[in-house]
């Protein structure tokens, strides 16, 4: 018996297919906020206030000529973007998106360290991508990438225990629901662990001011240089995917994930609805945090992570365990 | 203007007396005529003398049976022309780089185009022309034959393993950090830069020589094509030079106009470089908002001129184009809507922190570092050396506007470009009182097409620094030399010093705040 409702799940909604439009909507979104607040007018063309833009521009690179450098290891330099891809979505997958994810019984205790030991393993195939190509840019771009994820994995971890201590438990689903049903969203009971988290996010998924391998007047490329055609499709896409399951990791964290108030109706709808608004007024903080900053050097980056970031971690997660210990249970 | 009262020609007088002979009064403040050897005593001299002695370009000439070697020296107070002559079958004269750095550049120029070997000039080999370019052919000589020169075929590129722990990165001739093809061989340490290499040439188009063979008319508009960005200066710099051969006086009123013109010019090349340096530290937003408004004096200098990128208002006697009285209240409401935006602008580059990190203590240069060097313009006020060529030789109507010399001490990165930001008020500035003094009369006066033989040097301060014009004449319709050194050249050997020991992150915006114009290098 083919269970035809799971298929649909995972190849459409919530899953492949939805995901895939929904970051292609973010994307358009980024640019769109991006030039507006440079006094640009962004992407016009395609579609309605050029919403078509980055569909066109993925499938534009999908007909491009796909070049494989001859010294480039070439099984690594094919399939490490397809690859990462695979992982960010599959990654997206245990999200609770229109209230449930994607496989309702594929949440168990414990799979907020498996989310983010995917977005680990993802890092860690862009810098084989780059480190493949065999191009001193590609080799310092992925250098940085792996410099700079290694540094920024061990406080965002930190931090993403902060609201699985509140909760009480490690599973995301049990996270986003119990700050709607037996709590308030974790922005107001943690609000120093969100604007930590949005910081580090913003250096994980290497966003301005930490976008130093994307750093274009020093490598060029970074670790995109010797990528062509769809290969480099799949870079840009896997890239958009981070940005978005970035996003959506914080909705889940500290924004009650889907959940709100269901008027009529479906559920699945609402859940979907307040899921989207969410991440997109997430996308909006990010995006203005990169417009307004200039790019850091690399030293600095890493020193911050070391010497701020870390020991800031360490300090919320502390703080968290004081309070909710002793005060949340005088107040909630 | 740096204050000094050193009588530099009373100092050579002294010292060297019966040896050289002073013309005072010829180029400028002295022309001094050596025999071989000597130039170096009396650029020693100098040197002893007073700390701002710096070589402000080296010309060759063709004189026939021997080539002329003419070092001109720039002190605090006078510019000097040192002329020496080697014999064209052996020509040899001893370097004066170990007597001042300032001069490496300028020698290597001279060595290529007209084969005059330094002995002792620490950079080997071409710097100009094309590894490829054949022996014995020096292609700014007036015997070469163009149909003479066949390229040998292109060498192969060596491929080096790295030595260790240092490994070379070439950047350039093709790079997207740099707009115009030039190639820096950095060799780093990790990511420590530990050597820099130069090499320019990649797009020389010969105006120089060029030149010789059109009319000085002619040879305003190809002069003007030197640069994109800073046009009308060089146009400017050529037009004065040859009035100073012609002993013409320009209008009063069209000294007025120049210097709206060169001010405008001004005003629009430190709003792309404050902007291009954004694109350099990765801050977008700035870039974007630096080329917005940078629209409105494009518009302005289309407004005078008729023309966006090349004004071509610059002509001998004047200017080609009068300003019309209903244009003024446009240019000024334009002007009062800039200087609004200003005070943005300088709290973003003086206190955004992102862009402090990126830029403060980056690519010091120091005080004595920069006199040595003799780098030029912004680079030079960043460091402290306070030279402005509009105040220490003011030229067209700038003695009678009053403005501020901007001087930073700091020395880095973000001093030079907050000398930028603060210049272009001033330009703001000088453009409104010209524009409220602006003398009735003619725009330009009738001049001969036939220039009578002799030669001049002029000055004039360019966006990037000082511009350096000589011109000999041989009485006919078209010059026999022109030689035009660019601030920029001069302002390269300085980064070749801050470069060095810095992270190579940091090379972009060290880089971009020399505001370099490798079209105006090449030639």
């Amino acid at each position: 018996m083919i269970d035809f409702m799971l298929i649909f799940r995972i190849l459409v909604f919530p899953g492949f297919t939805f995901v895939l439009f929904l970051t292609l909507f973010c994307d358009w979104v980024e640019r769109k906020i991006e030039a507006r607040i440079q006094n640009r007018v962004g992407p016009m063309v395609a579609g309605p206030g050029g919403i078509l833009q980055p569909l066109a521009d993925f499938i534009k690179l999908l007909t491009k000529e796909d070049i494989t450098p001859r010294d480039a290891k070439k099984t690594i330099f094919k399939f490490a973007p397809l690859v990462a891809f695979s992982i960010m979505v599959f990654a997206m997958a245990f999200l609770p998106i229109d209230g449930g994810s994607v496989i309702s019984a594929s949440g168990f205790n414990g799979d907020l360290i498996i989310i983010l030991a995917f977005v680990t393993i993802a890092n860690f195939l862009l810098f084989l991508a780059g480190w493949a190509s065999c191009n001193p840019y590609g080799s310092i771009g992925s250098a940085r990438v792996l410099t700079q994820f290694l540094g920024y994995d061990i406080p965002l971890t930190l931090l993403a225990l902060t609201p699985a201590f509140i909760a009480g438990s490690l599973n995301i689903f049990s996270i986003a629901y119990i700050q709607v049903t037996q709590l308030l969203p974790f922005i107001l009971l943690a609000p120093w662990a969100f604007v930590l988290f949005i910081i580090t996010m913003q250096a994980e998924l290497e966003k301005d001011p930490f976008d130093i391998p994307h750093a274009d007047s020093e490598v060029v490329g970074g670790l995109e240089t010797e990528y062509t055609g769809g290969k480099l499709a799949f870079l840009h896409l896997t890239r958009d995917v981070q940005i978005v399951f970035g996003a959506a990791l914080v909705v889940e964290l500290f924004l009650g994930g889907p959940y709100g108030p269901v008027f009529f109706g479906l559920p699945e709808f609402w859940y979907s609805l307040w899921f989207i608004l969410k991440l997109l007024a997430v996308v909006i903080i990010t995006e203005y945090i990169t417009t307004v900053f200039a790019r850091l050097r690399i030293d600095q980056v890493l020193r911050a992570n070391w010497k701020i970031l870390l020991p800031a971690a360490i300090l919320s997660l502390v703080l968290t365990v004081a309070m909710v210990t002793w005060i949340y249970p005088m107040v909630v | 203007m740096p204050n000094s009262s050193i009588d530099i020609i009373n100092v050579i007088e002294s010292k060297l007396k019966d040896k050289v002979q002073i013309q005072k009064g010829q180029l400028s403040t002295a022309a001094i005529t050596v025999s071989n050897g000597l130039h170096r005593d009396v650029i020693q001299a100098m040197v002893d003398a007073d700390p701002y002695t710096a070589i402000s370009a080296i010309t060759g000439l063709d004189l026939g049976a021997s080539l002329g070697v003419y070092y001109h020296v720039r002190t605090s107070n006078a510019f000097l022309t040192i002329k020496a002559e080697v014999p064209k079958e052996n020509p040899k004269i001893q370097t004066i780089t170990d007597i001042t750095p300032s001069g490496v550049f300028h020698e290597l120029e001279v060595s290529d185009l007209f084969g005059v070997a330094f002995e002792g000039n620490p950079l080997p080999g071409h710097f100009v022309l094309p590894e490829t370019w054949p022996q014995g052919i020096y292609p700014l000589r007036k015997d070469v034959n163009a149909n003479e020169v066949k390229l040998d075929p292109p060498l192969e590129e060596e491929k080096k393993p790295s030595e260790g722990k240092l490994v070379k990165i070439i950047i350039g001739p093709q790079h997207p950090a740099l707009l115009e093809p030039e190639k820096f061989a950095v060799t780093v340490d990790g990511e420590t830069v530990t050597k820099v290499e130069p090499r320019i040439g990649y797009v020389h188009r010969g105006i120089e020589k060029a030149s010789e063979s059109r009319t000085y008319l002619q040879d305003i508009y190809l002069v003007e094509r030197i640069c994109g960005i800073c046009t009308t200066i060089h146009a400017a710099d050529f037009c004065e030079t040859v009035e100073k051969l012609l002993k013409a006086e320009v209008p009063q009123r069209a000294k007025y106009l120049r210097v709206i013109a060169l001010e405008l010019n001004r005003l629009h090349s430190h709003f792309l470089t404050l902007g291009h340096a954004g694109l350099e530290i990765g801050y977008e937003t700035l870039f974007q908002y630096f080329w917005r408004d940078r629209e409105p004096i494009m518009d302005l200098i289309e407004l005078t001129s008729g023309s966006r990128v090349y004004p071509s208002i610059m002509t001998i006697g004047g200017v080609r184009r009068d300003l019309k009285d209903t244009d003024l209240p446009k240019i000024k409401t334009t002007l009062i809507e800039l200087r609004k935006k200003l005070p943005f602008y300088r709290q973003v580059y003086e206190n955004e922190p992102s862009l402090r990190a990126r830029m403060k203590n980056v690519g010091i240069l120091k005080r004595e570092d920069a006199l040595k060097l003799g780098v030029v313009g912004p680079v030079a006020r960043g460091s402290g050396v306070d030279i402005d060529v509009r105040k220490d030789e003011p030229y067209e109507a700038y003695s009678e506007i009053p403005f501020k010399e901007i001087v930073y001490q700091d020395g880095d990165t973000w001093a030079r470009m907050n000398v930028r930001m603060d210049e272009v008020e001033e330009s703001i500035n000088i453009i409104e009182y010209a524009l409220d003094h602006l003398p009735a009369g003619p725009f330009r006066v009738k001049v001969p097409r036939v220039v009578p033989p002799g030669e001049a040097v002029n000055r004039v301060e360019a966006p990037r620094g000082e511009l350096f014009c000589y011109i000999k004449s041989n009485g006919t319709a078209m010059p026999e030399r022109v030689k035009v050194r660019t601030p920029t050249y001069a302002n390269i050997p300085s980064f070749l010093k801050t470069a060095i020991g810095e992270n190579i992150a940091d090379v972009p915006p060290n880089f971009v705040s020399l505001d370099p114009c490798f079209s105006c290098t090449d030639r």
